[in-house]
């Protein structure tokens, strides 16, 4: 059950992408902060950047992990990983501006003890097992509240649980407009659990290569960004979702571009298609 | 690191290694004097509540007939997808079955969650056999039994050669109708138990009254649900590492020790779901 079928060669080692995912995750999420210091929404795309920081370093935990051959498919990991994720993103909300540490922490005993569970009382013995399940929760939780803080500026349990509605001219609280109330986390569990995993399930096999398959997990990170600042639209200044989505759309396009450059490399061959063939005879 | 442990017998092995149960059993009675200590009495019921929600799933995902990638080419019997999508598509289904009629009483919620899950599974299973049978033209056949328990119908006449067995024999479907019943009703309790704590408690916390944070407190609780279920599903699929024909399988056998891994995921996805209104 345990055969490592792949190693991985030459790359970026796991050790360094995951301490840059983490520090960058973290630095993110705290620069989307500066919205309650400075007391505007604009910085709310640093959360969209930290949760991209995030999916890569996630996406190359499950390399790690899939390839011992865990027999379940590879979406398995990035739904167990937002599985665990959201518990530990959700209960840490309440701690304020420590949300993001008591999350990591948090979301770090989870998996490590469902890493034990997996690896012992099921009998995986797969040597990284703990370790990846530790790494993904995290991700999984890290990459939540990025997206939370992107859609309504903060993450913080009152700002989630609170939005605003203008009755007759007066600003009222209410709690359906808002971003658990008005369960949009329930589409961004989603849209990370299908980035996560998506950069490894394409990308697998014997041609397999480190920079190609994070880079389309970028990739669906920006896609996801977009989606997501189209949703925080509702939420936050219009100024801010623009600006959210416009970062998105940039993003994308590098990453796409830079997609294909290397999907054209590792190619055995490549016939550019157009996408409606010009009949002859016209 | 057992890296070259090679090919393993039939059914892998069943048994219940004894120093990790008792580690888990110790995790477990951790998470409940935590929240004895903190919780109400209300918490308290949840969490049981919760980690019987939690065995229902773990439990039935082990009857749903998962075939994976060979299914899909008709090499090996059962429906051709991974074990977390069907648990998410039947659980998910008689969760969001039981959250409507949530308001109507536990025990009709948890059967209305229930038959939502299991016909989500028979649907399934139908269209499985159906594209099966009438697309690629192949009989089903069962590559585990000699005889269908159920049925009686012999099996090794109507496989092809060279494959598992292939379509879904009538146990397998039967077997994806249960799981779909224990997964939609476990999927349910759990959405229940939570819903209650956030009714009793979220107005206190926030200050507001119950109408007002009802949105809140279902979104919450159906997020909690959803991340535990997705959890156990994904644990229960590591146990039967990939693929299984339905209850008739030896890989069925394995339950116990799944059942360990619920009870203490469920307890301890539970337990911060809960505290988050507690503290």
């Amino acid at each position: 059950m345990s055969v490592k079928i792949e190693v991985i060669e030459g790359g970026i080692p796991h050790q360094k992408i995951l301490i840059a995912g983490l520090v960058l995750a973290v630095i993110g999420l705290y620069l989307s902060y500066l919205n309650v210091i400075v007391g505007t929404q604009i910085f709310a795309f640093f959360g969209g950047l930290a949760a991209i920081a995030a999916l890569i370093w996630g996406s190359h935990t499950i390399k790690i992990l899939a390839s011992y051959g865990i027999g379940t498919g590879v979406p398995s990991a990035g739904m167990i990983a937002f599985g665990s994720g959201v518990i530990a993103f959700l209960f840490a909300t309440k701690f304020g501006l420590y949300a993001p540490i008591v999350a990591i922490i948090l979301a770090a005993v989870i998996g490590a003890i469902l890493g034990y569970l997996a690896n012992e009382v099921l009998a995986m013995h797969i040597p990284v097992m703990i370790k990846s399940l530790t790494e993904m929760a995290v991700v999984g939780a890290l990459t939540l509240m990025g997206f939370s803080a992107m859609i309504s500026g903060s993450f913080t349990f009152s700002a989630l649980t609170t939005g605003s509605t203008k009755v007759l001219g007066m600003s009222l609280p209410s709690y359906q407009t808002s971003y658990i109330g008005g369960a949009l986390i329930a589409t961004v569990f989603l849209l990370g659990a299908i980035a996560i995993q998506h950069g490894f399930n394409a990308c697998l096999g014997p041609g397999w290569k480190q920079d190609r398959m994070l880079m389309l997990t970028a990739e669906c990170g920006f896609l996801s960004m977009m989606v997501a600042a189209v949703m925080s639209a509702a939420l936050i200044s219009p100024a801010a979702a623009i600006l959210s989505f416009i970062i998105g759309l940039l993003g994308w396009y590098y990453t796409y571009m830079k997609y294909i450059e290397l999907s054209k490399r590792d190619a055995a061959a490549w016939l550019d298609m157009k996408p409606i063939p010009e009949v002859e005879g016209h | 690191m057992s890296a070259l442990g090679g090919a393993k017998p039939a059914g892998g092995s069943t048994g219940i290694a004894p120093i990790p149960a008792i580690i888990s059993l110790v995790i477990f009675v951790i998470i409940f004097a935590l929240m004895y200590r903190l919780g109400t009495p209300l918490a308290m019921t949840a969490l049981i509540g919760i980690v019987i929600g939690g065995l229902l799933i773990g439990f039935g995902v082990h009857f749903v007939p998962v075939g994976g990638a060979p299914a899909a080419m008709g090499q090996a019997p059962g429906i051709a997808t991974g074990v977390a999508m069907l648990a998410a598509g039947g659980g998910l289904a008689g969760l969001f079955g039981g959250a409507w009629a949530a308001s109507q009483g536990t025990l009709v919620a948890v059967v209305t969650g229930a038959i939502g899950g299991g016909l989500m599974l028979a649907i399934t299973c139908f269209f499985v056999n159906f594209v099966y049978i009438y697309g690629m033209g192949i009989p089903a056949a069962s590559g585990k039994v000699k005889k269908d328990p159920i049925t009686g119908d012999t099996q090794p006449e109507y496989k092809s050669q060279g494959t598992e067995g292939h379509g879904l024999p009538f146990v397998s479907f039967v077997g994806g109708v249960i799981g779909g019943l224990l997964g939609g009703a476990g999927g349910t309790l759990i959405y229940l138990m939570l819903l209650d704590v956030y009714q009793a408690t979220l107005p206190g916390v926030m200050k507001a009254t119950a109408v007002q944070i009802a949105p809140v407190a279902v979104s919450l609780a159906g997020m909690f649900a959803i991340g535990i279920f997705l959890v156990i599903a994904v644990l229960a699929a590591y146990n039967i590492t990939g693929t299984i024909e339905g209850p008739h399988d030896p890989k069925f056998k394995r339950f116990p020790r799944a059942l360990i891994a619920s009870a203490v995921a469920s307890a301890l996805c539970g337990v911060a779901a809960i505290l988050l209104v507690m503290v």
